[in-house]
């Protein structure tokens, strides 16, 4: 799509046009920004021209970082077109999409997978099929969508649970009560006014994931769930578990997915190991109190199998459901039909949980939104 | 007209920041430039710690001119940040005006004119007597409704207020908002600004700052100081200390007229430098190997 052009101007707006097929958010304002910001600058000099389109047209770290590439890129291309005819046919520039790469960390781990099945990709449509879909039996080639619609579905989720105190638009109400009562040694002159608001009920969210051997098939989107959903609800703290607790709230929320994925996987020892649930439980009860408030949804996903101490586990649960507002557990393995709760560690956690269900698909996720 | 009060090139901004003590790279002098230029606002992000709400500070000095301060919080509201009435002394003022023969339309033009409002740092910047430069702090700790409303004044730079009118900005202030990334911002907000995001700096740079921060500094300890810090950086902790804490770091060091970095001084004053329990204990237990790849000869191990 790079065809020469003969002036600057030209020559921006078309790179405009280049970044926006790369992904980059540009409209039409973005270029006259861009076109108006070289008057102030001396453009001839390469690396003043570069740092000015860059100021200019990234909005996002992401952007940033790929922008370098991307100019280099494009003018080379540009330079090579220099010497043949002003009007040259177009000249495609063969790249793979940036985009892919982000998700090579998940690819590989899902390639470990033997649950591919190749004859069923053919026939699935995507959409609303891939809802229904167990996420371990997710083809490869369906792993890009399935990502958007957790980012999308996340975004919604969030939505849902902020609405219930944005609802209330009359945040300065005056208390009449309170008003007269405080203003009495005035001699009844309303001097002072007292006010009343809805009290922001916020919700605070706990989730915590199970990172163990058992759960590997499901980890890596419980995960991509956890950091898109981190990064559209405020109040939320993010925990993953094997025989430990790790605090990944931070982690998640610094870094882009595969690097966040590349980093856990790189710090962590035991996951994919044994699990211990009870002891990691405990470690929230001990070492994270402050987190668990009566205004607190802590949400479990695991499966259940325990390695460690029952009754622990079953002490641990039932603090945590005391101190907490609810506790839901997310169970992969119940979204089949034949499912029953009878490992251990499941059945002495059940009691103490409000809500049990599946989580083994999208569609599961989505319910999700009916128990916060 | 008014860009014209600030005819001024790159070269003038990178000599402005020198000025004020603020080690600037290309990129962070470009965009503060273009942001002048365009008169657009520039939204900056990056960790903790890297002086982001330092440039603010800084550009309103090198501008000479007024910062005005807004720290966004979350529940922060229209009456915290624009404007407020004067409630008590609208009340005041007509108990005192009761007996002199005022009509009702008079006293309600009083009470509501500017005499009785109470201006909040939006409403403070775009009436300010002179360009200002307007800090909007941690802007993704607001709620998301506070974002919205901030997008319209950032692109109409003009406020409503029911009782009086509209009031029209009187100089576009040059604003800054800053952010750490614990919310996403959301794409209107992005598009109305530049962008610029501060990393850690490298180690020539910090360095450097502590250089310029720090004068009475010894070379050998500010050396030291930079790469432990960088090499700190490196390991995962929870919450890495930016060059705040280097700064800090090195100021206490040299005051105690200390000129190299043993484990023993390490130790002692870690506390200057990481904020959390967790990673203290964390980098206690792998000093040795941090003072290793940092590069830093320990005297002790020598003997």
């Amino acid at each position: 799509m790079i065809s020469r052009q003969t002036s600057l101007s030209k020559n921006i707006v078309q790179f405009c046009r280049f970044l926006r097929n790369r992904g980059f958010l540009l409209s039409a304002e973005e270029e006259a920004t861009a076109l108006q910001s070289l008057q102030f600058i001396n453009y001839s000099e390469r690396n003043i021209f570069k740092q000015a389109l860059k100021a200019v047209l990234c909005r996002s770290l992401k952007e940033l970082r790929e922008f370098d590439k991307l100019f280099n890129e494009y003018w080379k291309e540009l330079e090579k077109a220099i010497d043949s005819k002003v009007k040259t046919e177009t000249k495609p520039i063969i790249t793979q999409g940036t985009e892919d790469a982000s998700f090579k960390a998940l690819k590989s781990w899902l390639n470990g997978n033997q649950n591919i099945e190749k004859e069923e990709t053919a026939s699935y449509s995507i959409g609303e099929n891939l809802s229904q879909k167990d996420f371990s039996a997710v083809p490869v080639d369906d792993l890009d969508d399935l990502m958007k619609s957790i980012k999308a579905l996340s975004k919604r989720l969030s939505a849902q649970l902020n609405r219930r105190y944005t609802h209330s638009d009359k945040v300065h109400l005056p208390d009449l009560r309170r008003t007269l009562r405080k203003n009495m040694r005035h001699g009844g002159e309303l001097f002072e006014i007292a006010f009343k608001k809805t009290k922001p009920k916020r919700t605070k969210l706990i989730l915590l994931c199970d990172v163990s051997k058992s759960m590997d098939l499901y980890v890596a989107f419980l995960l991509q769930f956890m950091f898109a959903f981190q990064r559209v609800f405020g109040k939320i703290e993010t925990f993953a578990f094997s025989t430990s607790l790790e605090n990944i709230t931070r982690l998640l929320g610094q870094h882009d997915f595969p690097t966040a994925l590349g980093l856990l996987g790189s710090r962590n020892n035991n996951w994919s190991g044994g699990t211990k649930i009870g002891e990691s439980l405990n470690d929230l009860v001990q070492k994270h109190a402050r987190l668990l408030n009566k205004r607190t949804i802590v949400v479990i996903f695991s499966d259940g199998w325990d390695t460690g101490d029952i009754p622990f586990l079953e002490r641990s649960m039932e603090t945590i459901q005391r101190r907490s507002k609810k506790v839901i557990w997310l169970n992969p393995l119940a979204g089949y039909a034949s499912y029953s709760p009878d490992v251990a560690g499941m059945q002495a956690a059940l009691p103490f949980v409000d809500v049990f269900a599946p989580v083994h698909n999208l569609e599961s996720l989505r319910k999700l939104g009916r128990w916060l | 007209m008014e860009k014209n009060s600030y005819k001024i090139s790159l070269s003038d901004i990178k000599k402005m920041l020198d000025e004020q003590v603020y080690i600037a790279d290309d990129g962070v002098c470009m965009s503060v430039f273009l942001s002048l230029q365009l008169n657009k606002p520039l939204l900056i992000e990056g960790p903790a710690g890297v002086g982001k709400t330092e440039i603010a500070k800084v550009m309103a000095k090198a501008m000479q001119t007024d910062l005005i301060r807004m720290q966004c919080y979350e529940g922060l509201d229209a009456t915290h940040a624009i404007y407020e009435w004067n409630y008590q002394r609208q009340l005041l003022h007509l108990k005192m005006v009761e007996h002199s023969g005022q009509s009702v339309d008079e006293k309600e033009k009083t009470i509501f004119s500017q005499d009785f409002l109470m201006k909040r740092p939006l409403l403070q910047a775009i009436t300010h007597h002179r360009k200002a430069v307007l800090l909007i702090d941690e802007v993704d700790r607001s709620d998301e409704e506070f974002e919205s409303y901030l997008l319209e004044v950032l692109s109409d730079w003009q406020i409503t207020i029911p009782e009086t009118g509209t009031i029209k900005a009187t100089h576009i202030p040059q604003v800054i908002l800053t952010g750490n990334r614990t919310r996403e911002l959301s794409e209107g907000l992005r598009r109305r600004c530049l962008y610029l995001y501060i990393d850690y700096p490298d180690f020539e740079k910090e360095w450097l700052i502590v250089k310029s921060k720090v004068p009475g500094i010894d070379q050998k300890l500010g050396v030291e100081i930079c790469r432990f810090m960088q090499t700190l950086r490196n390991i995962k902790l929870e919450k890495p200390p930016g060059i705040a804490e280097t700064l800090d770091w090195a100021m206490a060091l040299s005051a105690l007229h200390i000129d190299y970095l043993d484990k023993k001084t390490v130790e002692q004053t870690l506390g200057v430098v990481l904020k959390d329990w967790k990673d203290t204990r964390q980098v206690q237990m792998s000093l040795s190997e941090l003072f290793e790849s940092a590069g830093i000869k320990s005297k002790i191990d020598d003997l």
